[in-house]
């Protein structure tokens, strides 16, 4: 061992840390030598003395062990003289031997990197009585459907009725969504445009060629007819192949790459051709030409599924209507109450626009519900006419409620005043089987217990918020930053 | 004092792993200072060699292996009360003072806390791991380890993060739970010799696939080949997907920077395919030689030898109590990476490793910090390894698990124990009256447990109690062989032992273990298996 080279004194060990110009880092000979050398706490001057005796190299464990019983018998003494404290400050490491106890707990930094409720966000009472206003629509779409159900068994509806409605209101919110759509992406294409534009104000002035050799390729994509240019794939760089779809508008995607160079030197030039903006709306199809855009392709797509469905709804009706005759009645009642108390307690509250089918069991729940339901109607008519209808309350009417809050919220606050009035009247007037009478008072009833109801449980999640305990610490498994910079 | 000491742990060998190895060298070393140390687990069938019954190991270690059922990963069905008989006989066989369980998933050793407790002996625990406290089988370990730790007399932990987890888990007193590290075994943790640098391949060789170790004495220079070894298990929370990230760019950093992976797991596959998506000159060097080599897994014998071929060592674990393996890397003269995890901080220091945080660029800045300090020569890798020896041994850890066990049974420490801390650390963190044994002491600790959790633990420990007064009436005490002492051996002065531990002579447990178990003295047939 006598290649360690040892320091002799805490001092000459303190002074060459600081030449080394490492004074924050405890060095691999602390771990041996007793007291390890004060960096940051100064120590008393007469304390150089008796801990000088310990230092120095060690021929064997023995002699090092002798030595450190010396040392502490020393500091011992020491200590008894001046009546103080250990004046080595502990530290939070494993590699070095100190002078504390194994159960030694520093009242300084014991638990100091634990974190209670780290990422708690308090709530607030408005936002949340806002929030809570989609469990309300849900419950409220939910409450119309069984009381519509309930006035079609009863005979007091005609299904043809509801399903009407029901059918011109789902066509008036697909054309609401349609034109909300049309709408953003022409927004955000402006702003492209304009985000663009301002980026590079002097391309925009530039010569013809470029943004000839680029709306020509865009051009080409739908249908023109020009000749697509020959470009060699090696020149060009990533950056132009990637170029976000979005961004059709000319002479802004490879503005400075060796692709309009070579297009301006290489390629003839094409005479008239038109320098405007195409239509933003349109995607690229795969070079193949097409009469129709994209927006009228969709809209296409969706009236074919639609007729698909309602067809295939007609054909199974007769299937359905005989589905459930040898279960008794009340199975049936029992079967669907638990049905849609699964769909509204597993139903994606939280999901947006963006979401094409969330919650996909919630979804389920409620059609079989309705199917049962169903099956026991007397007609085939009626049997079409509520699955048609559970299909636009539970598939289609959740879907333009997202549409709605993420566009419109005075629209999503009608529309819940709206459901809410509906689904109370709807429900004292199936309940006391009244006229419109009780259909009044039982809208006034029910949108004031609801009112009260979101005051109310908005009021209690936030007292709850006190009994929340989340702690973290340094024991936690690390989440990895896997997308770094070089993604 | 000598102490007679049962180690409690469902992982012991033949499994190989961390908390096997701690047992095992832990009470080697106990043995050493002249204790009698029994170790209990379960008894082993496939995959593992089969261990039943009793059998001794190097350095008249004495291990007891009881039927039990096994459940998953090695781990005993939870039955609460089934092994208190075969416990019990263990115990008084073997005049048992204090019971010293492992491992916070292990169920055996739970059980046998309890049934210390209820049978009067002290009882001291070891923690290994670390747990978050979100999910839901987190917090039902913990309540699980609430009940088996408050009753204990000490809690060891092996690390000052784990001893704060440890502490909020089960709600204990700090002061008692010690901290008292792992170690390594310096002998087998050796860097590159003279003589095997000569020899053209070491032993368990896997022919040349691998580059050529490095000679630790010898200066790195810029453009020399630098080769980073990765031991880990391929699993999420060894951060392999970070690994997986930050591959490419290293590689593309440094033209000469090489990689050995060793290990296996659930990620592997993701680290092929990785590999094969990266284009082929990334992947091999100028002279077709691979750039990346997976291992798969190997044994803990060959880590050795497989870590003297590097120069640093990489790990991207997201969650680590101790980090065993940065010091056995360290040990080897390996320059460390580590994520800053768990108790990583605290193994190390700063000048053998690079901390990092885990998030992919800064894996790679770690990586480009290490291999500018080696070639810069700021880190001298020949001197570690002493460094390294004189931090961690497990004779120091004996001594201090020996401090730990007079603190509880309030015996005053042997001679070489003395010293160690001034005069007024001498009482620290010893109960101000001693811990009582009486039932109703020990009831009211476990209603404190919880609303519905303490009333369930009464019940428990009532039962537990009620099983023991009939154990004492059907298999009375007396009836019970005691078992003989091994003949005196020369005692062992603590020098020599040590001395001994470096030269190497009886750490490897696979290779020394004594085949002649039926014919001593000690197997008079308390255990039928």
């Amino acid at each position: 061992m006598s290649h360690f080279e040892s320091t002799t004194t805490t001092e000459a060990s303190r002074t060459s840390s600081l030449q080394s110009g490492r004074q924050s880092y405890l060095r691999p000979e602390d771990a041996f030598y007793a007291p390890p050398p004060l960096r940051k706490r100064s120590i008393a001057p007469n304390t150089a003395a008796p801990v000088a005796q310990t230092n120095g190299s060690f021929p064997d464990a023995r002699k090092w062990r002798e030595k450190r019983r010396g040392s502490s018998d020393s500091r011992r003494r020491r200590n008894g003289k001046e009546g103080s404290g250990p004046k080595v400050p502990w530290k939070k490491l494993l590699w070095v031997k100190q002078s504390y106890p194994d159960n030694y707990t520093d009242e300084e930094t014991f638990l100091d990197h634990l974190q209670r409720n780290p990422r708690l966000r308090p709530y607030e009472f408005w936002p949340l009585v806002a929030d809570s206003t989609i469990i309300v629509q849900h419950v409220c779409s939910v409450v119309i459907f069984v009381c519509c159900f309930t006035a079609i068994f009863q005979e007091r509806v005609s299904p043809q009725t509801v399903v009407g409605w029901a059918t011109l209101g789902t066509v008036a919110g697909w054309v609401l969504r349609d034109y909300w759509q049309t709408r953003e992406e022409s927004e955000v294409a402006a702003k492209l445009a304009a985000k663009e534009a301002g980026d590079s104000p002097v391309s925009a002035a530039t010569d013809g060629d470029k943004t000839s050799a680029r709306s020509s390729s865009d051009m080409a994509d739908f249908g023109m007819p020009f000749k697509e240019q020959h470009i060699p794939l090696a020149s060009i760089p990533p950056s132009a192949l990637q170029s976000p779809p979005h961004s059709r508008i000319p002479s802004v995607n490879s503005m400075d790459t060796p692709l309009s160079a070579n297009s301006e030197t290489n390629l003839p030039s094409f005479p008239a051709i038109p320098t405007t903006s195409p239509n933003p709306d349109l995607p690229p199809c795969n070079g193949e030409p097409s009469a129709l855009s994209a927006r009228t392709r969709e809209r296409l797509i969706t009236a074919k599924s639609a007729i698909l469905i309602y067809c295939s709804l007609l054909g199974l009706s007769p299937i359905l209507k005989s589905l459930t005759q040898s279960t008794s009645i009340d199975s049936i009642w029992a079967l669907s109450s638990w049905l849609m108390i699964l769909n509204v307690f597993t139903f994606d509250y939280g999901a947006g626009p963006e979401s094409k089918f969330p919650a996909s069991l919630s979804t389920n729940a409620a059609v079989m519900a309705s199917t049962v339901l169903a099956s026991r109607l007397p007609s085939t008519t009626h049997v079409f006419s509520l699955s048609l209808f559970s299909i636009e309350v539970f598939g289609l009417f959740p879907m333009f409620r997202r549409h709605l809050r993420h566009n419109s919220w005075a629209g999503h606050l009608w529309l819940t005043t709206l459901l809410v009035l509906l689904a109370s009247g709807g429900l004292n007037m199936t309940i006391s089987g009244g006229g419109y009478v009780s259909g009044i008072v039982g809208a006034v009833f029910g949108s004031i217990i609801c009112c009260l109801g979101m005051g109310l449980t908005s009021w209690w999640l936030i007292g709850l918020q006190r009994y929340k305990n989340e702690i973290h610490g340094p024991w936690d498994p690390a989440r990895p930053v896997l997308r770094g910079v070089w993604d | 004092m000598p102490y007679n000491i049962a180690m409690v742990s469902d992982f012991f060998f033949p499994q190989p792993g961390g908390v096997e190895s701690h047992i095992y060298q832990l009470s080697s070393k106990l043995i050493d200072r002249g204790h009698r140390v029994v170790i209990i687990t379960h008894a082993y069938g496939s995959p593992y060699p089969n261990r039943t019954g009793i059998r001794y190991l190097t350095n008249r270690l004495k291990v007891y292996h009881i039927p039990h059922w096994v459940v998953y990963r090695s781990t005993t069905f939870p039955t609460v009360f089934s092994s208190f008989p075969i416990l019990r006989q263990i115990f008084i066989r073997e005049q048992i003072q204090i019971v010293h369980g492992h491992a916070s998933l292990s169920n055996l050793c739970h059980e046998g806390l309890l049934h210390a407790r209820t049978m009067g002996l002290h009882t001291v625990f070891t923690d290994h791991s670390l747990f978050g406290f979100s999910d839901a089988g987190s917090i039902m370990a913990n309540k699980l380890l609430k009940f088996s730790l408050s009753d204990v007399g000490h809690v060891v932990c092996v690390s000052h993060t784990c001893k704060e987890n440890t502490t909020l888990r089960a709600s204990l007193n700090p002061l008692a739970v010690s901290v008292i590290p792992n170690a390594v075994v310096p002998s087998s943790f050796q860097p590159l010799q003279p003589h095997e640098a000569k020899a053209s391949h070491l032993p368990g060789d896997k022919s040349g696939l691998l580059p050529p170790p490095p000679d630790p004495s010898q200066p790195i220079g810029p453009g020399d080949p630098l080769t980073c070894i990765v031991i880990s298990r391929l699993f999420y929370n060894k951060g392999t997907d970070l690994l997986i990230s930050a591959l490419p760019i290293m590689l593309r950093r440094h033209e000469n920077l090489r990689f050995i992976i060793a290990g296996s797991g659930p990620k592997a596959i993701d680290l092929e395919q990785m590999l094969d998506s990266l284009p082929q000159q990334l992947l091999y060097t100028a002279s077709g030689q691979s750039r990346v080599v997976l291992l798969g897994s190997i044994r803990h014998e060959e880590v050795r030898d497989v870590m003297v071929r590097g120069h640093l060592l990489l790990s991207t674990s997201l969650t680590e109590a101790f980090g065993t393996v940065l010091v056995e890397a360290a040990s080897c003269g390996l320059m460390v990476v580590a994520t800053r995890v768990g108790g990583v901080p605290e193994v190390l220091p700063n000048n053998m490793t690079v901390f990092v945080f885990p998030e992919v660029e800064d894996v790679v800045r770690g990586v480009t910090e290490a291999i500018r300090q080696l070639t810069s020569k700021t880190v001298h890798r020949g001197k570690f390894h002493d460094f390294v020896k004189n931090m961690y041994s497990w004779s120091d850890i004996a001594r201090r698990t020996e401090r730990v066990y007079d603190l509880i049974t309030g015996a005053p420490s042997a001679s070489d124990n003395e010293g160690y801390y001034d005069e007024e650390w001498v009482n620290y963190g010893q109960p101000a009256q001693p811990h009582s044994f009486a039932l109703m002491d020990r009831l009211k600790r476990y209603f404190g447990c919880g609303i519905w959790a303490g009333k369930l633990f009464v019940i428990v420990v009532v039962v537990d109690y009620l099983i023991y007064c009939f154990l004492e009436l059907m298999y009375p005490r007396d009836k019970i062989d005691i078992c003989k002492a091994w003949p005196a051996m020369p005692t062992q002065d603590f020098a020599g032992a040590e001395e001994h531990e470096a030269n190497g002579g009886v750490d490897v447990y696979d290779g020394v273990e004594i085949k002649h178990r039926r014919r001593l003295v000690d197997y008079s047939g308390v255990i039928e298996t």
